[in-house]
């Protein structure tokens, strides 16, 4: 690394911060409007093939789900204008902390550490039966 | 003979940048199809950005290496001879073929590469989306034996720099098509944006650096299909923008499962990317297996064309 290096990278450093500038002034990100639970289930159905879903439970902002499937919870967070989906023990999930009506799922994964979902309640009252189970 | 009269990358970087303007502007204004989201936007550039810095870091070990091999090769290749500039195009892209293959085929070498792929839009900023790990996984040993050849580092370094020149204007949805003689030999927009979708059946497809045809040849071609629009990412898509879970994630996988797991050491590291010991995850061969019983009831063919697609 000589000094030249140094410039270069300085100069790269600039112009990442103006194209950065750039996209966030262009405003074209995708159209990706709240969640609900259409959408939700047809997310889960793209990533989770073939599985069903015995509950679901939409993000007050639209930004996340968690839906119960037999013993596993499928989770939907939010990135950007995108989401993220994974599939946890559902006895992780009920065990979520949940403060301030924001559900703090720990997902045990260095790619998706943490989904946030605000909920009204949790765990959920209405489960009853097998989808307690 | 030994160090590169120029490098294409660093010549190519004005070039880099200002078509990324261009493609954002000409889609502000609705004249191309391209999305950039910003946090998206900043971790491409930025992870472009500490892949020179780790490049830099490993350099001079590849370098030397590089040296030591070319100082007992078996011919003398000329630099100056059209025939030599030939043939390291093609060797060269076979050689990145076999690179890239593995890069997606074997998780020590996908820890690496993966972080190209974690982008959930497919424009020109992710192109510059490369390894900070690249130098580690040691994949810069497969162009050894070109050097061995007898080929001259410079010349290796100079065509390895065209080849990733070339790769970066086929990442966007901007260009549909090309002439079909086009799409036949070369490696597209159309062709790498089926690299980069998670679709099962574009899973681990067109692995080609410039020319399509080592694809065709080895049974790895998917053309792009109509009916299945791409869509881009991983398999598990990242929940996060923070750098260094980008760069490292995979890494911090296999490790975790090495802790969990050690007699299952060689599976987790040299095991495709998604094995395990009961095959409780997803492998990219187990999805699209899966895919293909879903839509037609019976295993399809691993490669659709467009006429087994209408079929």
């Amino acid at each position: 690394m000589n000094g030249a290096f140094f410039v270069q990278l300085a100069l790269s450093t600039a112009a990442v911060g103006v194209l950065v500038g750039i996209a966030a002034w262009a405003k074209i990100s995708r159209p990706a409007g709240p969640l609900d639970e259409p959408k939700a289930r047809a997310l889960l159905e793209q990533e989770f093939p073939g599985r069903k879903v015995d509950a679901i439970w939409i993000a007050a902002d639209g930004c996340g789900a968690m839906a119960k499937s037999g013993g596993l919870a499928l989770v939907i967070c939010r990135v950007g204008d995108g989401f993220a989906c994974r599939q946890i023990p559902w006895p992780q999930a009920v065990a979520a902390t949940f403060k301030d009506g924001r559900l703090r799922v720990n997902l045990g994964d260095a790619a998706a550490p943490t989904a946030i979902i605000s909920l009204p309640s949790w765990p959920p009252e209405n489960l009853k039966g097998d989808l307690a189970a | 003979m030994i160090t590169p009269a120029f490098d294409p990358v660093t010549l190519a970087t004005p070039f880099f940048i200002v078509t990324v303007i261009l493609e954002i502007v000409l889609a502000r204004v609705r004249m191309a199809d391209a999305r950039y989201e910003t946090n998206d936007t900043a971790v491409s550039l930025f992870m472009g950005l500490g892949s020179s810095v780790a490049g830099a870091l490993t350099a001079g070990l590849v370098f030397a290496a590089t040296i030591w091999v070319w100082q007992h090769r078996i011919f003398t290749i000329p630099m100056t001879a059209i025939w030599a500039w030939a043939a390291i195009f093609l060797l060269e892209d076979l050689t990145y073929y076999a690179f890239h293959r593995l890069s997606h085929e074997r998780r020590v070498w996908w820890a690496a590469h993966v972080n190209h792929h974690s982008s959930q839009h497919y424009n020109l900023s992710t192109a510059l989306r490369q390894t900070w790990t690249g130098g580690v996984a040691g994949t810069w040993a497969l162009w050894l034996p070109l050097a061995f050849f007898g080929f001259p580092p410079a010349m290796i370094a100079i065509q390895k720099g065209i080849s990733l020149v070339y790769q970066y204007w086929i990442h966007t949805e901007a260009i549909k098509k090309l002439p079909r003689w086009f799409e036949a030999v070369f490696n597209t927009p159309s062709h790498h944006r089926v690299h980069h979708a998670r679709n099962a059946i574009y899973l681990d497809r067109n692995y080609a650096g410039i020319l399509i045809v080592w694809d065709r040849l080895f049974g790895t071609f998917q053309p792009e299909l109509d009916a299945e629009p791409c869509r881009y990412g991983l398999v598990h898509n990242l929940a996060t923008f923070n750098l260094l879970r980008v760069a490292f994630h995979e890494w911090i996988g296999i490790a975790a499962d090495i802790a969990r797991a050690p007699r299952h050491v060689l599976g987790w590291v040299f095991g495709p990317p998604g094995w395990s010991p009961d095959g409780s995850r997803d492998t990219s061969a187990s999805l699209k297996q899966r895919a293909s019983v879903r839509v037609s009831g019976h295993a399809r063919p691993t490669v659709l064309t467009p006429q087994t697609e209408e079929a």
